[in-house]
């Protein structure tokens, strides 16, 4: 059996003092992640047994990653839960979850114990400082498959009720394996984290120092919020390697941290050593990347395509000249490790040059939602087009044309799903929550890509603010609409439907 | 400031400004929200946020975003 794990054994022998992960004031070598790694196995492995969820609700150091990989070695799967969320949130996904243990740090333990979790709660602080019992972590490590998950990482469900994508150790390696055939890190590069811990980008900033002997810096969030001290920060920490949500790379740019005053002088002070720019998450707007294209003009830019379910990204695009405001950037080739194909509405494989709905294939698929079977066999399916034998395939709702070189485009969603800061949303998860409101008649939600900004249109007698405080209670903030817009009444199609249509006009 | 109040409020109905002194620093205010502010602020008072103005104290409290909004209106004299 070949895991992550096996890689931090190997990575924590020939770095045992280089720095795994550094936060502000503190770092963690490779040879001490690997101790505490063994001492949340051991507090694990005494507590639970192999192939259970493990609740993890902690901030963002390296204490966390730790445990993630402690939960892991244990033989268990982790589920990351993000402490920013509303307790209404929370509470779901523990209940999708339903695991018998939680680990929360200690800044997070009152809130851990205020969700009602029935389980048993461990201090973080506890799991990363027990002595290791290497003989019984070796018996829980033993049951691990290729097969065996490693992680559920929950996303917004249409029905309601979050959806958690359980993914395999070897799904997770097949990705970071696939990535790093492109972008190639080793021991010099430093990679600075943008993306939270319980959201997929994740993984590459937490796990490939571990393949690759590389360095991750965590960022503060409340870094994000300040483009030219974010981009200075970078600098300081002499970050070579950016793999962030489309959006991550937008603020920055959009505040003018690259704009130069009539003086000369550039937003930020200084510039970060960037050797590469991966991005992903949502169509990134090409006037910013520009901006970011011309302030770094010997950094190799890379445009991702993936969902979760396809652990991390399944399709890549070297950008290799600096793109015009009005081209369409292509999301590429598959990665190794994956194949992609499109299926149109009759489940045929389009004419070339035509559109179809984009499918994904390979040994690097998630298992599957975890606890919701249906909704697993509606998205994983066998291959309409393999009658030989079953090979899975995953639909992933994405509109998509392949052109004359293989490359691939996406063009849409067959769905009203949209991306919002990186995150994917299902506008019917938002209706169905704001519809509980007391006052609230009817809505619809509404996304406006240009402006980045989702509209809730309603009727009834509910104030704007009674909406958007009663929706902070149960949607992260990034879920929240920040345009809540009153109607008279809806408009509404000949057979009493809402008109879609006319509402998404008032949108833009 | 009454403008500016309004606008805050109507962005983030969820936030006492009034009282809140640490709105960047503690992150009560996210990145994404500092992007409407800024655009916000630029079309109702007529000045352009720079991105040397983009630090925490000028973002933390409404006296603040108030204090610079000032400042940025009388640089523009």
């Amino acid at each position: 059996m070949y895991t992550i794990i096996e890689n931090l054994r190997n990575v924590a022998n020939k770095h045992p003092n280089k720095a795994a992960y550094i936060s502000k004031d503190s770092q963690l070598t490779f040879a001490e992640l690997d101790s505490k790694v063994s001492s949340v196995a051991t507090t694990i492995a005494k507590a639970e047994q192999p192939r259970r969820p493990v609740a993890v609700l902690a901030s963002r150091s390296f204490l966390t990653p730790a445990c993630f990989l402690g939960i892991a070695k244990a033989g268990c799967f982790y589920a990351p839960m993000d402490p920013d969320a509303p307790e209404a949130r929370l509470r779901q996904i523990l209940d999708v979850v339903n695991a018998n243990i939680l680990l929360a740090d200690k800044d997070h333990l009152a809130q851990a114990e205020s969700l009602g979790f029935k389980g048993r709660i461990i201090l973080m602080e506890d799991a990363v400082s027990e002595t290791p019992d290497e003989e019984l972590v070796a018996k829980a490590y033993d049951e691990i498959t290729d097969d065996s998950p490693i992680y559920v990482l929950f996303t917004s469900g249409s029905t309601g009720r979050p959806k958690g994508v359980l993914t395999s150790h070897h799904a997770m390696l097949c990705y970071l394996d696939g990535i790093n055939t492109v972008i190639g890190l080793n021991e010099s590069d430093i990679i600075g984290n943008q993306a939270p811990y319980d959201y997929i980008a994740a993984i590459r900033d937490l796990y490939l120092p571990i393949l690759t002997g590389a360095t991750t810096v965590m960022l503060n969030p409340s870094e994000f919020a300040m483009p030219t001290q974010l981009i200075e920060r970078l600098a300081d920490a002499g970050v070579t390697t950016l793999c962030w949500s489309s959006t991550g790379l937008e603020i920055p740019a959009k505040l003018g941290a690259f704009d130069v005053d009539e003086s000369g002088k550039m937003g930020a002070s200084k510039l970060p050593p960037l050797r590469r720019v991966v991005y992903s998450g949502s169509v990134i707007s090409n006037p910013l990347l520009r901006k970011w294209q011309d302030a770094f003009p010997d950094t190799v830019f890379i445009n991702q395509y993936g969902p979760t379910e396809a652990t991390g990204s399944c399709s890549y695009f070297v950008i290799d000249h600096p793109v015009e405001a009005d081209e369409v950037i292509s999301i590429g080739r598959p990665y190794k490790h994956y194949q992609m194909m499109l299926l149109d509405a009759d489940d045929k494989a389009p004419a070339p040059g035509e559109t179809g709905e984009i499918c994904i294939k390979g040994p690097a698929l998630a298992l599957g939602y975890y606890d919701s079977p249906e909704q697993t066999a509606a998205a994983f399916v066998d291959n309409p087009l393999e009658t030989h034998y079953r090979e899975r395939i995953y639909r992933s709702g994405d509109i998509g044309r392949i052109d004359e070189n293989g490359n691939y485009y996406f063009l849409g969603r067959k769905d009203r799903q949209f991306k919002h800061l990186g995150h994917r949303i299902e506008p019917e998860e938002i209706e169905q929550k704001s519809m509980h409101i007391d006052g609230l008649n009817d809505c619809m939600c509404v996304y406006n890509e240009g402006a980045k900004m989702i509209y809730l249109f309603y009727t009834g007698t509910a104030t704007s603010k009674d909406i958007a405080l009663a929706l902070r209670k149960e949607l992260p903030s990034y879920m929240v609409p920040r345009k809540i817009v009153y109607l008279e009444e809806m408009p509404r199609l000949p057979n009493g439907k809402i008109d879609r249509k006319a509402v998404e006009v008032m949108a833009q | 400031m009454n403008e500016l109040m309004e606008i805050l409020e109507s962005m983030r109905p969820d936030i006492d400004f009034a009282n809140e002194t640490k709105l960047v620093t503690d992150r009560l205010l996210e990145s994404f929200d500092i992007i409407s502010l800024v655009t916000e602020i630029g079309d109702e008072f007529d000045v352009k946020v720079k991105p040397s103005d983009l630090v925490p104290e000028n973002f933390d409290s409404v006296e603040a975003m108030w204090a610079m909004i000032e400042r940025l209106q009388d640089d523009d004299f």
